[in-house]
Order: C-alpha cells, then sequence, then structure tokens
C-alpha cells in the first residue's frame, strides 16, 4: 500500500514538474497531468478498497518523524479514503474534460489543477487545523486561477467577488485559529476532541473557527459569490468546485465539529436546514441550468451539513448516510455540470438537444435520480436509514423539514427534466467531443456502481440484485432492437415473472399479481402496433413493472418502500411520454413522491427506529403514534388512488399519456395504491384519532371521490379526459367499500378492482383506438362510428354496461356486492353519496356510445378503418373475459372471499353452484343473463314489428340555414352536453383543490422571486453577507463566550 | 449611506466579540506543552538553533511547503492572467522617463551586495533570524532595483521557471528522501544534524531553506516581471 | 503591553474590514484587506508573546537547558510567516484580478461588476 502522503507529494512534484516542460509541449504537459492525477486517484482507491474489506486499518502519517501534535499528521480511515476517491476521481475525469481549455491555457493551468486537487486532499488528509488553513487557501488561490479557464469574461468578476469574500473569511478563520490554539496549546485536532474548547473558556474561538469553516460551505444566504462562479465558470471546474471542493469543505466541518462536543451541533442543523430548504426553493425561479445547478449544490451541501448536526445520533451510521448523500450528490453534480458543457445555450429548454442522444438521457435521469435520492442510488439508502434515526430520537420536525426541501428540489429537477424530453428539439444533432462524453458516462457508471456498493453494504436485500430490477433495467441494453422484439421479451418477461413466484401468493396477492403481470402482458399486446424502435418506452414500463412486482411480495417495510419508489419512477417516465403529458407528468412525479415521503415517515415512525419493520407488524403499532401512521400511510396511498384533494395530476396524466399507456397507468398503476390500502387497513384496522375513527374520515373520503370524480367526467368533451375523471369515481368505490371495514365491503373493493382494470384498460384501448383512427379525442368531432368501427363499438359497449352495473355483466355483480355490504354498514350520509353517483356515472357512459358512434358521420371520417389489429386483440380478450366473469364470478371470488373470512367475523357470501346467497338476498348471475338476454330480444323483435314501414333517412338531405357560426362545434348537438346540469350542479366543480395547490407553488415562486434579489451581484454585498451570517450568528447563539 | 451604518453596526458587533476575545486573554505563564516540546527537544531532534526555523521547516514542514506552493500558485496564475491582457499597444515602457544616474549607478552597486545578504539570510535559517522566505524576498528586491533602474530589462522567463521548477522538485524529493530514510515525509535527519550551531548542521534544513529561498526568490521576481510586463507591446 | 498589541491588531482588523466595505474602488478595497490581514498578524504574534522573555534562537544567551523559561511561544511565530506569506500570494492575486478586471470593464467600482446575479 502506499501511503496516502503519495498523493499529495505526486500532486506537487508534477506541477512543479510541469514548469521545466517547454511552453509548447503542451501534449507532453497535458499527459504528465493526467498520469499524475491517475496516480492519485489509484492511491485513493486502493486504499478505499483495501480499507472497506478490511486489508487495511486507519493510518497515520507522521510528517518529519515526530509524533502529533508537535508535528503535523495525516490520517487515512474509511472516510478520508472515500472522500480522497471522490475528489482525485472528480479531478481526473475533469482534467479529461478540460483537455481543451487546457491545452489552450498551456502547462500553467495545468500545475494549477493539479495544486487544486492537491490540496483539497490535504483538506480532508490533515489533522492539524493550522495545515488545514494552508490547504484552504491552496483551495481558494487555486480556484482563483482556474475560474479562468472559463471563455464567459463575467467569471473575472466571479473570481474577484469570490477573493474578496475569503479574505473575510480567512481573518476569521486566523483569529479562531489562533485563540483555539490559545486554549489548548495545540494545533491538532485530535487534542481539541479530549478536551472540548467552550470548556476551557474558548467557545468564541472555536466558534469563529466553525463558521470559517462553514462559510466555505456557501450558507444561505452568504453564498452569492458561489453562484456566480457556478455560473460563469468552466463547466470542468464547476464539477471540481461542487463535487470535490464542496466535499473536502464538509468534511472540514465535520473533522472540527466532531471536536466541539454536541451542543455544537444543533447550531449545523439549523444552518444546513436553513441553506437547503432556502436554495432549493430559490432555484425554483432559475432558468440558467449552470446557476440552478449551483443552487442544487449550494442546497446538497446544506442537507450534508445537517446531516451532520445529526451525528450524535446516527452512531456507526454515520459514515453510510452522510456519506451516501455526499457520494450522490458528487457524482450527480458533477455529471450534470459536465453535461451542461456540451450544451451550447444556457437556458434550461436548451438541454432538448440531449435527446438527440438517447445515451446522454439516461445518464441525465440517472444523475437526477441520484440527486433525489431514488432507488438504486446510494442517497436512496441513505435517506431510509436518516430517517429511521431522526424518528427514533424524537428528532420528526428535521425530517419533515429535509423531505420538504428534496420535494422541491424534486420539483424543480424533474420540470428541467420535463422540459428537456418534451420542448421542440432542433433538428441537426450537434458533434460532442468524444473526450467530453466519455466523462460524462464514466461518471453515470461510478453512480450505479455506487448504488450498488450502498446496496450492498445495507442491511436489506441489495436493490440492484432484485430480480425484477435487474430486467427493467437490462431493457436500457437492447434498448436498440426493434420495438416488437422487446415486447415479446416484455410479455415473457412479466408471464415468466408470474409463473416464477404465483406459488406462494395468497390470494390477496394472487388478484393483484394477476393483474400486474398478466394484465400488464395482455395490454402489452397493444404495443405491438408500434413500429420502429420506439426508444424509451420499454425501460420505464419495465421499471413500473418491476416495482409492481417487487410490490406485492415485499414483507418489510424497506421492501415495499422501494418497490413504492421505483414503480412511481417509472410510471412518471411512462406518463411524460404522451405528446402534451410534460405539466401533468410532473403533477403526477410531485404528488407521488410527496406521497413516497409520507410513506417513508409512517413507517419510520411505526418502526420507531427499529428499521426493517415487516409489514405485518404493523398490526402491533400501539399508542399515540399509531393513527399518526395510519394517516401518514394513507395519505401516501391515496396520492396513488387519486382520492379527491390529491387527484388534479390524474386527468392529465391519464388522458395525455399514448393509447397503450393509459391502460397501463390507469388499469393497472392506480391498484398499486388499493394494495397499500388493503395491507394498512388489514394490518392497523381501525384507527382513532382526536376520537375520530379515521376509517370514517376514509369513507367520507371515499364517497366525495366517487361522487366529484363522476361529476367531473361528464362534463368532459375529451372522451380519454371523461374516462381518467371515472377513474377518481371508481377508485373513490373502492376506497369506500375498504372503508367500510367489513367483509362485504372488502369483496366489492376487490371486486372493483378486478372489473376496474378490465374495463378501464378495455375503455382507454377503444377510445385510443377511435383517437389514433380519428386524430381527435374530442367527442363532438366524431360520431356516427359505430359501422365504420364496429369491433371497437362492442368493445366500448361491453365496456361501459359493465362498468355502469347494470345487469348482466360483472359489474352487476360489483352493485349487487355493494348494496349488501352498505346495509349492514351505518354510515347513512356518506352512502347517499355513492348511491347518488351511480346514476351520473350513467351519465357520462352513455356518452361515449352516443355521441362517438351514433348520430352523425362526420365528412372527413368516411374512409376510417376500424382500430388497428394489435389495440383491437386485448379488447375483445376483455369482453371475452368479461362475459366469462359475469356468469362464473366465483372463479376468482371465491377463494377471497374465504380469506378475507379470516379478518371478519360476520358471514360473508356463500357460494353454491352458480347462486351467491347473501343475508339479504341471492344473486345467479346464470338467471340474470338469461332473463336480460330473454328481455332484449323479445323487445328487439317488437321494435322491429313496430318500425318495418321504416324509412331510412340520409344524411344529408337536410342543410343548415343561415351562416356557419364562428365555433362551430358550439352548433354540435354532443358538445356541452350536459349544460342544464352544469348550471345546477357546477358550484360542486369550482376548482378548490387545483387552486389550493396552485396558490402553494405560487407562494413558493414568489419567494423565491423576492429572496434572490438578495444576491445583487456586489462583491462588496456578498462581503456584507458573509458578516451579517457570522454577526447574526453569534448574536442567536447569545453572544458566546 | 445605508451600506456604511450598515457596515458600521456590523463591525461594532463583531467589535465587541474581538473585545471579549481580548478581556477574556490571559497571556501563559509559562510556556504551554507544544511550545515547552520544542524548547526542549528542538535542538537534540533537528539541531537546529532557531527554533522557529526548526518547527517551519521540519516540524511544520507541510505547511511551508504548501506555503511556498501558494507562491508558486500565484506566480503561475498571475502570469496567466497578465499574459492574457497586455496593455494596448504603442504604450510600451518607452514612455517612461530615464532613471537617472544615481538609480543606474546605485544598482549597479547594490544588486551583487544584496544578492549576497540574500544568500546569507537563508543559508543562515537555523541558526539565526531570517530564512528562506525573508532571504528569497531580499533576492527579489535586487530584481525590483534593476527593474526600477531599467523598465526594459527582461529576465529569462525560461531560467526563473527553471529555477523555481527545480528547487521545488528538489525539496519535494528531500521530503520523500525523509520517509524513506528517516522518521517521515520532510524529516531533516536525512543528512547527519552535525556540530550545533554551525553553518553545516541541523540536517537538511539549511539545504530546504536554500531551496525555499532559491524558489521565493524565483517566484517573487517572476510575480513582479509578469506585472511590468503588462505595460509592455 | 499584550493587551495593548491585540488591540490594535483587531482594530486594524476592524479599519481594514470597514474599508473593505465602503470603498468600492477594488484598489482601495485591495488595501484595505492588506490592513486587515497585517491586524491578523499583529493578533497572531501578540497571543505567542509573554512578558520578560526572549526570542526563540538557542545561542549563547539561550542555553539548550534553560530554553523552557526563558524563550516566547515560538509557534504563533511559526504561524505568523505562513500567514504574511500566503496573504501576500492572495493580494498578488487580487492584484493582477483588478488589472485583468479593469482592462475588460473600463472600470475599478467593484458596484458595476454585477452582470452576474440573482
Amino acid at each position: 500500500m502506499v501511503s496516502a502522503i503519495f498523493i499529495i507529494v505526486v500532486g506537487l512534484g508534477a506541477a512543479f514538474a510541469l514548469g521545466l516542460l517547454k511552453d509548447s509541449w503542451r501534449n507532453g504537459a497535458f499527459a504528465l497531468t493526467m498520469a499524475a492525477l491517475a496516480v492519485m486517484s489509484w492511491i485513493s482507491i486502493s486504499w478505499l478498497g483495501a480499507l472497506a474489506s478490511g486489508a487495511a486499518q486507519p493510518t497515520d502519517i507522521l510528517t518529519a518523524g515526530v509524533q502529533p501534535p508537535f508535528a503535523i499528521n495525516l490520517r487515512v480511515g474509511l472516510a478520508e479514503a472515500g472522500l480522497l476517491s471522490v475528489i482525485t476521481l472528480t479531478g481526473l475525469l475533469s482534467a479529461l474534460y478540460l483537455r481543451d481549455a487546457l491545452m489552450q491555457q498551456g502547462r500553467r493551468s495545468m500545475a494549477v489543477l493539479l495544486i487544486a486537487i492537491m490540496a483539497l486532499s490535504g483538506i480532508v488528509l490533515t489533522r492539524d487545523i493550522f495545515n488545514l488553513f494552508v490547504f484552504f487557501e491552496l483551495m481558494v488561490i487555486s480556484t482563483g486561477g482556474l475560474v479562468l479557464l472559463s471563455d464567459d469574461e463575467r467569471a473575472i468578476g466571479a473570481g474577484f467577488k469570490y477573493l474578496v469574500v475569503t479574505q473575510v473569511i480567512s481573518i476569521l478563520l486566523l483569529v479562531g485559529i489562533i485563540f483555539t490554539y490559545h486554549a489548548q496549546g495545540s494545533l491538532n485536532i485530535d487534542d481539541f476532541a479530549a478536551q472540548p474548547l467552550a470548556a476551557k473558556g474558548a467557545g468564541l474561538a472555536f466558534f469563529l473557527l466553525l463558521m470559517a469553516l462553514v462559510l466555505e460551505l456557501k450558507p444561505f444566504p452568504a453564498n452569492g459569490w458561489a453562484l456566480d462562479i457556478y455560473e460563469s465558470a468552466h463547466p470542468g471546474f464547476s464539477a471540481i468546485f461542487s463535487a470535490a471542493s464542496g466535499t473536502a469543505a464538509v468534511y472540514a466541518a465535520d473533522k472540527v465539529l466532531a471536536t466541539g462536543g454536541a451542543e455544537w451541533l444543533p447550531l449545523a442543523t439549523f444552518i444546513g436546514l436553513f441553506t437547503f430548504l432556502a436554495s432549493n426553493i430559490l432555484a425554483l425561479r432559475q432558468d440558467n441550468d449552470r446557476r440552478l445547478l449551483g443552487y442544487s449544490s449550494v442546497a446538497q451541501i446544506g442537507l450534508v451539513l445537517a446531516v451532520i448536526g445529526q451525528r450524535d445520533i446516527l452512531g456507526d451510521q454515520f459514515l453510510y448516510i452522510a456519506g451516501g448523500i455526499l457520494i450522490a450528490h458528487a457524482v450527480a453534480k458533477a455529471g450534470l455540470f459536465w453535461i451542461s458543457g456540451v450544451i451550447t445555450r444556457r437556458e434550461l429548454t436548451a438541454w432538448t438537444v440531449l435527446r438527440l442522444n438517447p445515451p446522454l438521457v439516461v445518464a441525465f435521469a440517472t444523475f437526477l435520480a441520484m440527486l433525489i435520492g431514488l432507488p438504486p442510488f446510494p442517497g436512496f439508502y441513505a435517506k431510509w436509514e436518516l430517517a429511521h434515526h431522526l424518528v427514533a430520537e424524537g428528532r420528526v420536525a428535521v425530517l419533515v423539514l429535509i423531505l420538504i426541501g428534496a420535494l422541491i428540489e424534486a420539483g424543480y429537477l424533474f420540470r428541467w427534466f420535463g422540459l428537456a424530453i418534451k420542448r421542440e428539439a432542433p433538428v441537426a444533432r450537434p458533434k460532442y467531443a468524444p473526450g467530453k462524453v466519455l466523462v460524462i458516462y464514466a461518471a453515470a457508471l461510478l453512480g450505479w456502481y455506487a448504488g450498488y456498493r450502498w446496496g450492498a453494504l445495507s442491511q436489506y436485500d441489495n436493490l440492484l440484485q432484485a430480480m425484477p430490477l435487474m430486467v427493467a433495467l437490462g431493457f436500457l441494453l437492447i434498448e436498440g432492437l426493434p420495438a416488437r422484439i422487446k415486447n415479446v421479451i416484455a410479455i415473457a418477461a412479466l408471464c415468466v415473472w408470474f409463473w416464477l413466484s404465483y406459488g406462494s401468493f395468497d390470494p390477496l396477492q394472487m388478484i393483484f399479481g394477476v393483474i400486474f403481470m398478466i394484465g400488464g402482458a395482455v395490454i402489452f399486446l397493444a404495443s405491438f402496433h408500434e413500429t420502429g424502435r420506439r426508444l424509451g418506452f420499454y425501460p420505464p414500463a419495465m421499471l413500473m413493472y418491476a416495482g409492481l412486482a417487487m410490490l406485492i411480495v415485499a414483507e418489510s417495510s424497506f421492501a415495499f418502500f422501494a418497490a413504492w419508489e421505483v414503480l412511481t419512477i417509472g410510471s412518471y417516465f411512462l406518463i411524460l411520454r404522451g405528446k402534451k403529458s410534460e405539466p401533468h407528468a410532473l403533477s403526477y412525479l410531485m404528488f407521488s413522491l410527496g406521497g413516497a415521503f409520507a410513506i417513508l415517515l409512517g413507517f419510520a415512525l411505526a418502526a420507531g427506529g427499529t428499521a426493517p419493520l415487516a409489514i405485518a407488524d404493523l398490526a402491533q403499532v400501539t399508542g399515540a403514534v399509531a393513527p399518526w401512521v395510519f394517516v401518514l400511510l394513507a395519505i401516501g396511498f391515496m396520492t396513488k388512488t387519486a382520492a379527491i384533494g390529491l387527484h388534479i395530476w390524474l386527468p392529465g396524466a391519464h388522458a395525455e399519456a399514448e393509447a397503450d399507456v393509459s391502460p397501463m397507468v390507469s388499469g393497472v398503476l392506480l391498484k398499486a395504491g388499493l394494495y397499500g390500502m388493503f395491507l394498512l387497513l388489514m394490518t392497523m384496522g381501525r384507527q382513532h384519532l382526536f376520537g375520530v375513527d379515521l376509517t370514517y374520515v376514509l369513507l367520507w373520503i371515499g364517497a366525495l371521490s366517487a361522487l366529484l370524480g363522476n361529476l367531473m367526467a361528464i362534463f368532459q368533451e375529451d372522451a380519454k379526459r371523461l374516462l381518467a375523471y371515472s377513474s377518481i369515481g371508481q377508485m373513490g368505490y373502492a376506497l369506500f367499500g375498504l372503508a367500510m371495514m367489513n367483509h362485504l365491503g372488502w369483496l366489492m373493493a376487490l371486486m372493483f378492482v378486478i372489473n376496474h382494470y378490465v374495463y378501464k384498460s378495455l375503455l382507454f384501448l377503444s377510445v385510443g383506438g377511435v383517437a389514433k383512427r380519428t386524430g381527435t379525442r374530442d367527442m363532438y368531432r366524431m360520431g356516427g362510428l359505430i359501422k365504420l368501427m364496429p369491433l371497437s363499438f362492442i368493445a366500448v359497449l361491453i365496456g361501459i354496461i359493465t362498468m355502469s352495473g347494470v345487469p348482466p355483466l360483472s359489474g352487476f355483480g360489483g352493485r349487487w356486492i355493494f348494496y349488501n355490504a352498505i346495509m349492514t354498514a351505518d354510515a347513512r350520509l356518506p352512502m347517499v353519496l355513492v348511491f347518488l353517483s351511480g346514476p351520473i356515472a350513467f351519465l357520462y357512459l352513455f356518452r361515449l356510445i352516443h355521441t362517438i358512434f351514433l348520430g352523425q358521420l362526420k365528412d372527413e371520417h368516411r374512409q376510417l378503418k376500424d382500430a388497428p389489429f394489435w389495440i383491437l386483440l386485448p379488447q375483445m380478450i376483455y369482453v371475452a373475459f368479461l362475459l366469462g366473469f359475469a356468469v362464473l364470478p366465483g372463479m376468482a371470488l371465491r377463494r377471497v372471499d374465504a380469506y378475507i373470512g379470516e379478518h371478519f367475523t360476520e358471514q360473508g357470501l356463500s357460494w353454491e353452484g352458480l347462486t351467491i346467497t347473501s343475508e339479504f338476498g341471492y344473486w345467479s348471475p346464470v338467471q340474470i343473463m338469461i332473463v336480460i338476454g330473454t328481455i332484449f330480444t323479445l323487445l328487439f323483435l317488437l321494435l322491429l314489428a313496430l318500425n318495418h314501414k321504416a324509412q331510412w333517412v340520409k344524411q344529408f338531405n337536410i342543410v343548415y340555414a343561415a351562416e356557419r357560426p364562428f365555433r362551430p362545434e358550439t352548433t354540435h348537438f354532443a358538445w356541452n352536453f350536459f349544460a342544464p346540469y352544469r348550471r345546477a350542479l357546477g358550484f360542486l366543480l369550482a376548482p378548490l383543490v387545483t387552486r389550493f395547490w396552485g396558490a402553494i407553488t405560487n407562494a413558493l415562486h414568489e419567494t423565491a422571486e423576492f429572496t434572490r434579489k438578495l444576491y445583487t451581484g456586489n462583491g462588496q454585498t456578498y462581503a456584507v453577507h458573509v458578516l451579517v451570517f457570522v454577526v447574526v450568528l453569534y448574536l442567536v447563539a447569545g453572544g458566546i463566550s | 449611506m445605508i451600506r456604511k451604518f450598515a457596515s458600521v453596526v456590523l463591525l461594532l458587533i463583531l467589535g465587541y466579540a474581538f473585545y471579549s476575545l481580548v478581556a477574556g486573554f490571559v497571556p501563559d505563564g509559562e510556556l504551554n506543552r507544544s511550545a515547552a516540546y520544542y524548547a526542549e527537544n528542538t535542538a537534540r531532534e533537528t539541531g537546529a538553533q532557531n527554533i522557529v526555523t526548526a518547527i517551519i521547516v521540519t516540524y511544520r514542514g507541510l505547511d511551508t511547503l504548501g506555503e511556498v506552493t501558494v507562491l508558486f500558485l500565484t506566480a503561475a496564475i498571475v502570469a496567466q492572467v497578465l499574459s492574457h491582457s497586455r496593455a494596448p499597444a504603442g504604450t510600451r515602457g518607452s514612455g517612461f522617463l530615464p532613471a537617472g544616474e544615481l538609480l543606474e549607478t546605485g544598482t549597479r552597486l547594490l544588486v551583487p551586495l544584496i544578492l549576497l545578504f540574500g544568500v546569507y539570510v537563508f543559508v543562515n535559517g537555523h541558526l539565526t533570524p531570517g530564512g528562506g522566505f525573508q532571504g528569497g524576498a531580499i533576492l527579489a528586491s535586487a530584481m525590483l532595483l534593476l527593474l526600477l533602474a531599467d523598465p526594459m530589462r527582461r529576465f529569462s522567463h525560461r531560467l526563473i521557471a527553471k529555477v523555481e521548477s527545480i528547487s521545488g522538485l528538489t525539496y519535494v524529493a528531500l521530503g520523500v528522501m525523509g520517509l524513506v530514510l528517516a522518521g517521515g515525509f520532510l524529516d531533516n535527519r536525512i543528512l547527519p544534524l552535525g556540530q550545533f550551531g554551525a553553518l553545516f548542521s541541523a540536517g537538511a534544513i539549511p539545504l530546504i531553506y536554500s531551496l525555499i529561498g532559491l524558489k521565493v526568490g524565483a517566484e517573487f521576481s517572476s510575480m513582479l516581471e509578469s506585472l511590468e510586463e503588462t505595460e509592455d507591446r | 503591553m499584550i493587551t495593548i498589541a491585540m488591540t490594535t491588531g483587531f482594530v486594524l482588523i476592524l479599519i481594514g474590514l470597514y474599508g473593505a466595505l465602503t470603498n468600492t474602488n477594488i484598489l482601495r478595497m485591495i488595501v484595505s484587506f492588506t490592513i486587515a490581514s497585517t491586524g491578523v498578524n499583529v493578533v497572531l504574534v501578540s497571543v505567542g508573546y509573554m512578558p520578560g522573555r526572549t526570542a526563540p534562537i538557542l545561542d549563547d544567551a539561550v542555553p539548550v537547558g534553560s530554553a523552557t523559561t526563558s524563550i516566547i511561544d515560538p509557534i504563533p511565530q511559526a504561524l505568523v510567516l505562513t500567514a504574511i506569506v500566503i496573504g501576500l500570494g492572495v493580494t498578488a492575486l487580487m492584484l493582477a484580478y483588478a488589472y485583468r478586471l479593469f482592462r475588460i470593464r473600463q472600470t475599478l467600482d467593484i458596484s458595476k461588476i454585477v452582470e452576474l446575479k440573482w
């Protein structure tokens, strides 16, 4: 093992040696620089490997052959080795990335770069406080030099502002150091830990020392200079400034803070959280990519500082958590800055150019997911562990603030991703320097590798070894294949996975498993319609299915949460594919992530710090915390079922999605939320908060969702939007059934799970097929399609008969169970609401037939053919299934009925032959089928007989008189069809919820717009900010002595 | 106006903090343990008479290496910054008034003496007050004098860079030799400690301080020259 | 004696900072910062001073044996040398920056160099 001091020796030696080269030997100079950085990286990584595997022990390196504190010593432990690896690798890759700029500026700039990396390594290694100051100044000066690599002349101003601010910081640091020395008689950090300074009356000295180090972390609001550097510096250098400098500075603060004792930690927590939240809010208003990344960098470092503030409770997990966040930040931020360097313009929309180079989009998504802490990256594990530790020690407020900040960060980062994916891209594919692109890919791979390592280190199963996730990620590798081949593989993967795992399913899992896997496979049949390569479809789709597959087999809270996040990300990318999906996909993601954070908080509360918690053990949670766990988990699950209040993402997301994606996200994905609700109610049952039975609240939410969802649906002109709103209502029914907390209610909810999957997939596919042919989703633009699209007509007819719950199809079965169920419940008012929503559903469903397939055929539709074969095929499968399920509902429900019976004492249904009996009556599907069939036939014959003289009226034997109206649709009979109802009931539909969430978003944006005026751009003002920061904290801390 | 007022308020509070530092300051009655260690062991361990020098070159040698690097870095960056922005054409130093007889003659007399004095200061750093930094600065002042006497004079950049690099590399190499041959990086005992108080004593300290002197002198000269060249073209 | 030196140092720091915060001319700011760092250096040295003792050089006046009782603390002296050199480096860098800024912007007024903000 090579001593770590050689990192410093090699860096310095190479920097000095560069001076010996001729100015014209630039290639040689660059080769020497790269070689030195490679050696430095190699030393760091070999230490990391050896320390991580236990082959080496943490080592102190003495200088001058004298023991500390009399001479300076350096230390390499696991943390140091990890951070050194981050720093040196960032340096190596950035040097490669900066090749052109370095070659142009010559060997001096290369020497400066080498010294910068050496200095950052020194900051990490040293255990001497004054030596830390020396390395800090080296960092400052080399930063001043590297800022000049930029082509942007504004960088000079930014560099000067930086120097001004660091002068102030140095003054504080030196005064702090010398008085600390006076109190301790030593400059060695390890000596401070032995005798905390405050005890020796040197609290103020320590405070100044700490402030100086914290100021290097760019805390809000004393960080205007850093943002200016981020905005104007060369992105290759910004990567170093964010990833490597940030890492080193954080570690320096941590080193010193660790010696101060626990009483200083709240200060660090406060500064960190304040910075994290404020910077994330400010970033909302940024439209310059690099400045936005700057804000995000500042925020992330603030988060790490806040985590450092928790080190008293994190114990031996501290490194895992802080390291996870730090490494995720470093890799992601470096990667994003490197990407920004290949993009020529600075507005966020300029990133659309990445679309011409799909692997770069994958890298972009990887970096964003890392930053936000999505699985399977290190930040995810860190977030999970952190949440549990914080909750265990009662620091819920800290956790909530962190989660709010993370949500805001996810908001602006994914808004940016949405812009890049959806806005108009340039046509000409730009030529990227291969070296730069290579560096970006290397960072992305390192990110995945870090995710793998963190997974292996966690006490749980490594997510990157979970079979479903690996299969989904495997689709990234076969993106080059034609869509149809990938489709076959996707269907096979779903079927095989089901076949492998169904043996161990209980009946509940079986129902959901069939819907997720087999149901998913059936919908994939429609995807055969797509030709070409269909880039970016299969990886997210399979990611979503992987999440679903992992969800139903999850036994611990960790596995469940991981699966939940995986399916959320997958479905987000999938929804984003729709033509106008950009805002809807974002609002879907925001609600889902918010819900996921609620679930995280709920699980952490339930576990009380002793993760992992078996899902079944939710039943053991008692005491004051139990109802809160219930509330948080329920909110989390209801974001997915789009319960009223949390529903505003759904209509757009489902309606704008592609023809075969709508059934996936509606028919399949919504069920994930119901599955969660099932588990929750099964384990936790009735909980009371402030004396209110929470299931009663759920009952109301369900009833209101059913009523309002259906009501909103009837006023839609867009057929897919109509179906989307109706999903809100349908999920409301299911929630209502569950919340009744009785046997039949649950059975009905399950019936809805099955039925809703089938008819919503069916209807979305048929409407999607029609929309594909007609080129519009507005119903009043269609009409008379019954003869041209007979199969689609049959599908829609069967679909709406089932959905409206009239005999003879299986929807009636659902209704029948439902009516039986509410006979036993005693919540009258919500029941009335649910009753009301039944006929309302009929109002909009009938329009699907009436407006699309009946009425006048439009002139431009005369040549239409029925929907494409592959879109029709799954519809016909559903039709067949619905007919079969109508006759034999017992095939699915019988076993489930018995299974639910284990949870409730009251009587379920009795299944004898083809008749199903409850305590209130019986239902015999076959009889009903026969009766209805007979009545229908008789009526049909009667009508034929009565109308045998009927005359066919040609479509155009009447003409409009007078002028053509300005908006032709206003004269269409189907436009604004339910106007009278709108007049009567419209007040119920005032978009209060939309306004509520809109107001929150606006308030955040306004705050950002107002606050960022703080950064006037004047370097002197920034220096004032720094002093204000110190002085205010000095006063807040009550004049430390 | 507001800025001034705000600054005054801020500085008053900061001043109060400083005041409490001064008010709470109790001078040590005797040396603290680090200082006492140096007082007792410097002579034995390093063989240097000047304890400050022993601390700078050996005990805290890593700081000093960093310090030299700061100058190296600054010289490199200053050269880079200024090479990018020469003065507009036509303003070359030709516009200067002649330096005058007195200065020119004085320079001829003084420069060798100053150079000699600089060298004296850094080779005796382990014995008397002074050392590499001071000596280096003195060397550079000779350069300054030359430039003042003749603003048109140019020194060889390559020579300066070579001195700078070779002394830097040798310094690092000596440090590594300490790691290999003695107790650790920058240990001065790679050479015999010699007779206490003699010129050739204290192990590698005089050697290192001489290198520092050369390097500092070269770096200052390089900075002076870069600044001077802003008048060129 | 120590108090006077230390107070002087702190006053210099405050004067320097005041100058740096109120003068908009970049060169004046740089000068102000050098005043402040001089103040810091004075504070550094004054912390190591001990009344009635002599410089930490072991010559005939201070034999090795009695050094512990007769010399002042040598460490701040070593630190101050480093601090001076570093301060000088930063000052030189700031001057170079000031020159470059002036060449680009034709102004030395820091309140006019605000194209990066918000």
